[in-house]
């Protein structure tokens, strides 16, 4: 029997196709789309009330509650077609907190974390984060992607103003132990399944993947290293699916410290990046795999 | 749950004062709580991000029920979702499209037109564009010097603004049938709806937090009100 043909549209915006990188994975995937026979469109936000015509959206746009990629999403959620990702997915990993609540909540291993509400912005209860987990520590607001909106502080003058600029949008912010390494481990998942593993390097001198230059809009990345997925630990896969099972079964990103031998979850993210040559060096059936869950 | 029977146990969380014999705490004192209890979230900004929301979030963690959900905060503040949803459940609402074009507003919706922000700074208002530089203003505006997308509606008639407390609100009739209708799809206590009267009829357009200083003396009395009440009775919208 032949199978139908499925119509699919890719949510993107201007700055998706601003990375050559970036761009040629989102060709691989209509390339991959219409070898498998389907049709792939990329839809801008213009074209958004075009969704009830397609059967499953892939959102390749950033992701947030508050970003339109998130309106596309609940409808064509609404409408009941498939979505990646799904509303829910980006409620929960858009969103910091709510996702070390998960953790905490179902035991997932994750950095030592508290939660700094606004009244909490004292010097006591600072004294109390330091005494905890030392100096420096990491300040993150929750609503945090690609590196930004994360600082490492040291003292209680720099905590007050980086909390200070952090809260002017959110009441709750993120504190975290810091734990520097090397790398990150970043493993791709979807619907449950390992896609691919990487290390995301840490750029010499710095302690975070993505970095911004003092007094520059640019961004400096670190190395990615690509593994085939049967090669990674099973344990580090055993955990990156803990961590996304307790969100949904879409395409998450999990980012994972090595840390005295034990894995320990940084954060799950819904949108991982994907770019040709990189996170699909050693596994090059992810554009296969992401298409054919989007319309099964 | 079957909350119909009554509710033995409610806990307020109110960033507003009120004036109730049931147990009030603050939002953040709340947060610090591992309580069970029906949690009722009172707030005048129920958007994401905000303490009101982290209110619910907590609650939904702890697995109390609680109102408003969580997820209705975040629908109910994008206005494109709020009307499908409303839509979804036979509230009348007004056609919309989403774009960050004023050509695609100009062909498929015309004027006069009224845009609502769908970015995540501008919370509040409308604006109400006319001919096609005043839709060029609106949307340099309000989409954030076209950054983002927002939501365009025809106007077809007049629009309305209204405090909806519990679902109720001080005008009658039609208002009135909207007012509850949308309370009893996503459960926010107090909010301000956008309709537009068209032919004698209400049609949903948007929903918006309440400034606290829009907040009268007579709309706190009503928010204690009808605490009480649920305290006695239970919420009888959730089953």
């Amino acid at each position: 029997m032949t199978q139908l043909l499925s119509k699919i549209a890719c949510f993107v915006e201007r700055y998706n196709f601003t990375d050559p990188r970036e761009e040629n994975a989102l060709q691989n995937f209509r390339f991959t789309a219409e070898k498998l026979g389907h049709e792939f469109s990329f839809m801008f936000k213009e074209k958004i009330s075009d969704i009830p015509v397609y059967d499953a959206v892939f959102i390749r746009a950033t992701t947030d509650p508050l970003y339109t990629a998130y309106i596309v999403s609940k409808t064509a959620w609404e409408l009941g077609l498939r979505v990646v990702d799904d509303p829910e997915s980006i409620k929960i990993c858009g969103n910091k907190v709510h996702l070390y609540t998960l953790f905490r909540k179902y035991g997932v291993p994750h950095i030592p974390t508290i939660f700094l509400t606004k009244d909490e912005l004292h010097h006591k209860r600072l004294v109390e984060i330091f005494k905890e987990f030392g100096k420096p520590v990491v300040l993150k607001a929750p609503y945090t992607s690609f590196s930004r909106y994360v600082e490492k502080v040291a003292c209680e003058t720099s905590f007050r103003e980086i909390a200070k600029r952090f809260f002017r949008k959110s009441d709750v912010l993120v504190v975290q132990k810091f734990m520097p390494t090397a790398f990150d481990w970043r493993v791709g998942v979807l619907n449950g399944e390992v896609l691919y593993v990487c290390k995301y390097m840490i750029p010499k001198g710095r302690w975070k993947h993505g970095v911004k230059l003092r007094g520059k809009p640019t961004f400096i990345w670190g190395r990615t290293v690509a593994m085939k997925r049967e090669n990674a630990p099973a344990k580090l896969k055993e955990v990156a699916l803990k961590a996304c099972s307790i969100i949904g079964n879409g395409l998450y990103g999990v980012d994972i410290k090595e840390f005295g031998g034990e894995y320990v979850v940084v954060e799950v993210n819904d949108n991982p990046s994907i770019y040709a040559g990189y996170e699909d060096l050693r596994n090059k059936d992810v554009y296969e795999k992401i298409i054919k869950f989007l319309v099964n | 749950m079957d909350l119909l029977s009554g509710v033995p146990w409610v806990l307020v969380v109110s960033n507003i004062d009120l004036t109730t014999n049931v147990p009030i705490v603050s939002p953040s004192t709340f947060l610090g709580l591992s309580i069970k209890d029906f949690i009722v979230n009172i707030n005048n900004d129920y958007r994401y991000l905000k303490i009101g929301y982290y209110v619910s979030l907590h609650a939904e963690t702890l697995g109390n029920p609680v109102i408003p959900a969580s997820g209705n905060m975040i629908d109910a503040n994008r206005t494109p979702v709020f009307l499908l949803r409303s839509s979804k459940a036979g509230i009348p609402t007004m056609p919309y499209i989403v774009t960050g074009s004023v050509k695609q507003i100009i062909s498929e919706v015309g004027f006069p037109v009224v845009i609502f922000a769908v970015n995540p700074f501008i919370y509040d208002g409308f604006k109400i564009a006319t001919n096609r530089s005043s839709l060029y203003r609106a949307m340099k505006s309000l989409s954030m010097n076209y950054k983002f997308a927002v939501c365009a509606i025809p106007l077809r008639g007049e629009m309305f603004s209204f405090k909806s407390i519990f679902g109720k609100c001080e005008l009658e009739g039609d208002f009135e049938e909207v007012s509850e209708m949308v309370y009893k799809v996503f459960k926010i206590p107090i909010c301000k709806l956008h309709v537009q009267r068209v032919d004698g009829k209400v049609h949903l357009c948007s929903l918006q937090p309440v400034k606290r200083e829009e907040l009268t003396p007579s709309d706190l009395r009503l928010v204690s009100e009808e605490i009480f009440l649920m305290s006695r009775h239970g919420d009888p919208v959730i089953v």
